[in-house]
Order: structure tokens, then sequence, then C-alpha cells
């Protein structure tokens, strides 16, 4: 039986709502297939299309949505 | 995470509703549309809204792809799916959305060979892995999502994946934005912007909002303090009589957005001539279908489907609550006939949509409004 709730819900990032991607940290990179392993907050793995940021270096903290990385989490702070 | 306790900082999310308090004006109201599902579940996840003045109200855009799909498309879906040869692949929002006689979940346990993926390339996957099989993916999305299939489709031609093919139903911001800006009956001051598809789109693409309609953007990132400082750059624009678009989300959106993003997006898609959004009609070329270079792989053109066009259940209101004409629990089901468990609106299938964000985090006692 299917949950009813969805499983992407939004404190993981919701893969089809419009805009929610989430910051993974690349672990390992395949540069032949253009995936990168990579390991979101809570430490889940999984693998990650970086052509579009590529080029990708290990310890790198990448925004992905849908399985793509989309861009970059650079650390600029909140200014208050 | 490094970077994220940062910006949901309690005291310094005071300073910010402090800041915004002492900004505003007290004869004034400020209505602010935030485009996107994303920023709505923030926000009540939070108690953004809470930390604001009276004067100051979030009404929430058409910025859930899911929300905005229409009972037709669904329904096309599933006449895709129950072919015996499919392996249906979708989002997990999507299974749950009512077509207008069953859903793609409700599909599933009638035989269809649905399943969930969580990216486009898992469907891809499928496909290699099934190679008797036709597996056909149901993209959606944004154009935060929109490259995502797009590399999954160019992967898909240069492996030769010939049991692979797409029902495309990208959707684009900027169209839906100006239809709503274009309504009569809409009165906005300002708009958090959206801040992943502008990852992809950047801001640019925004400019038309201050230039042809006199009113600010900011585009703001997903943290209750990037929402609240985006709040405060609109009502300073507004207060110093500045209409601009400002970019609150630098550690993530360039102002042009990701060119190699929109080069394999154009590659991939083009638009349509027009899409149907539920509650806001046709909406000329605010839509992606595949290109001709990738006909091969669009299950319309594999696969025979109805077609036609449903209307809305007449009791649900996600059109008002779309155009933020209503608050979610304004609709006359809000709460009662339409739950997350039985959905009669889009807005409450999806976790994204406006109804399930106040249903969820208990907003829908709030000043309801009798009608």
């Amino acid at each position: 039986m299917e949950p009813l709730t969805p499983h992407c819900d939004h404190t993981s990032g919701c893969i089809t709502c419009g805009d929610e991607a989430i910051a993974m940290k690349v672990l390992r990179i395949d540069r032949e297939r253009g995936l990168a392993l990579c390991a979101n907050e809570a430490g889940e793995r999984s693998s990650v299309e970086t052509a579009l940021v590529e080029p990708v270096e290990p310890g790198e903290s990448l925004l992905v949505h849908a399985g793509t990385a989309i861009g970059r989490d650079s650390e600029e702070r909140v200014v208050a | 995470m490094k970077y994220v306790e940062e910006f949901r900082d309690a005291e310094l999310g005071q300073v910010l509703a402090g800041e915004i308090l002492a900004a505003v004006d007290p004869e004034r109201h400020y209505k602010l549309m935030e485009v996107c599902g994303g920023h709505t579940h923030s926000i009540y996840k939070y108690g953004v809204d809470d930390l604001l003045p009276d004067n100051v109200e979030l009404v929430h855009g058409p910025g859930c792809p899911v929300c905005v799909i229409p009972m037709g498309r669904v329904d096309d879906g599933i006449a895709i799916a129950r072919n015996e040869e499919v392996i249906f692949a979708c989002f997990g929002d999507m299974l749950r959305v009512p077509g207008s006689e069953r859903s793609l979940l409700e599909a599933k346990a009638e035989g269809a060979d649905v399943r969930m993926v969580y990216s486009p390339l898992d469907a891809l996957r499928l496909a290699k892995a099934n190679p008797d099989r036709e597996v056909v993916f149901f993209a959606l999305g944004f154009e935060t999502t929109a490259p995502s299939t797009a590399l999954t489709m160019m992967r898909a031609k240069a492996e030769g994946v010939s049991n692979f093919s797409c029902m495309c139903n990208h959707v684009t911001i900027v169209p839906p934005l100006r239809a709503l800006l274009d309504s009569p009956d809409l009165r906005l001051d300002g708009f958090i912007g959206p801040g992943h598809v502008s990852t992809v789109v950047g801001a640019r693409p925004f400019e038309f909002i201050p230039a042809d309609y006199g009113k600010p953007v900011v585009v703001a990132g997903f943290e209750p303090l990037d929402i609240l400082q985006a709040v405060l750059m609109i009502i300073r624009q507004l207060g110093d009589g500045r209409r601009e678009v400002e970019n609150q989300y630098t550690r993530v959106v360039p102002y042009e957005g990701n060119l190699r993003a929109l080069e394999v997006m154009a590659e991939v898609f083009e638009l349509r001539p027009h899409f149907e959004w539920r509650g806001l009609g046709f909406i000329s070329q605010s839509a992606l279908r595949l290109s001709d270079a990738y006909a091969d792989f669009d299950a319309e053109l594999r696969f025979a489907t109805p077609g036609v066009r449903v209307a809305d259940p007449k009791a649900c209101q996600c059109g008002e609550v779309l155009k933020g004409v209503i608050k979610p629990w304004e609709c006359k089901v809000f709460g009662t006939a339409c739950t997350p468990e039985h959905a009669i609106g889009t807005c409450m299938v999806s976790p994204e949509g406006a109804c399930a964000a106040y249903y969820n985090y208990g907003r829908f006692a709030r000043d309801r409004v009798v009608v």
C-alpha cells in the first residue's frame, strides 16, 4: 500500500516543487559518466548529474534538484 | 548543516522583524506575493508571517507545478500508463493528483504499472533495466526541473535508449506572472521571486515586472531569514520609490542564471504555443515540449492520448487561491470536503500547495471567512 503522503516532502526538498533544491556535498566523482556521488544533510547518498556545474571537485557543495546539480551553494552569510 | 542554521537564527529574525516594522508606513497596506510553493511552506513552517506587522500580507502565487497541472493532462498520463507494455514513471506528488475519474495512484491500484522516481535519470535507468518494456517519464516542473529532464533526454538519445520517452509538462515562470499581473482582480505591491528557478534562469527575466508594471521583485532564498530579508528589501524599495529586481539570494543565484542549463534546455525543448494552467486558463508560450530533434522520444507522439480538456470541479477554488484572490481557508471546501487525504483541488494534493501548507501547519482556523 502506497503511503497517502507523498514521499518527497518539504523537509527533504520536494522533487517537483516549483523551486526547491537541496545542498549536497560532493564525495566522489565519476568524470567519464558525468556523475558525482553526493551526500545530503542527513548523510544520505545519491549519484548526481554534474554536467551543468562542471568542473566539480570533492568537498564542494552543490545545489541539487531532481538528481541534477543546478548550481553551487556558496558561503555568503545573511546580513541583517 | 553549516550555513543553514545561521539562516534560521531566531535573534536575527527578531532584528529583521524590527527593521521591517520600522520601515513600513503604518497608513499603508502591503500585499506581497511569494511566487514559489517552497516559500509558502517555509513561511508557515517557521511562522514567518507571525513576525510581520499586521499591514504586511503575504499571498501565495502559482509556483507549484503540481498544483497547476490541469485534469486533462492527468487523464492523458493515465491513458498512456494503461498501455500494457508501459512502465509509467513520475514524481511522488503527481501520483495522487486527481484526474477526471481517477488519479495515477488509483490507476496503479487497477493494474497500471506506475512507479515513483526521484529523478528523470531514475526513469532512464528503469528503461535500460527493462528493455522489453516502454518506459514513459511524466516530466513536470518549472525551469528548476527542466534542465534535469533535458540532460536525461540527451543521455537517452546519445545512448540510443529507444524504449524511453517523455510526456513533457514543463512550465515556465514568466508567462503566468505576466498573466497574473494583467488580471484585473489582482492587487499586489511586490513579489518575492523564486529562488531556485532563478538559479537556472537568473534574475534578469523578472525585469519586466518593475519595468512594465512598476512592482518591485526580490529573488529570495528559502530559509526564514532569507524571506524576512526579502520582505524588508521590498518594503524599502516601496518606501524609497525604487522599482527594481534585487537579488537577496546571491549565495546561490547568479544574476544571469546557469547558462549551460539554458543551453541544454534550448536544445531539447521548444515553447508550446499555449498551455492550460489550472485556475489560470490557457497562457500562451507558458510550457515546453520536446523539440523536433527529440521528437522520437516524445510520448505524446508515440502513444494515443484523449487530449480532452476537463473543467475544474465547481466547488474547488484553486484558481482564486493560485491568483492570490482568496486565502486557502476562504475556499468553500477547505478542510471539510477537501483535505490532504481526500483532495479535490491540486493545491491540497501537493505538499508544496498553498492549501496543504495551511492545512498541515494549522492555519485553517484563522480568520476563516464564512461564505
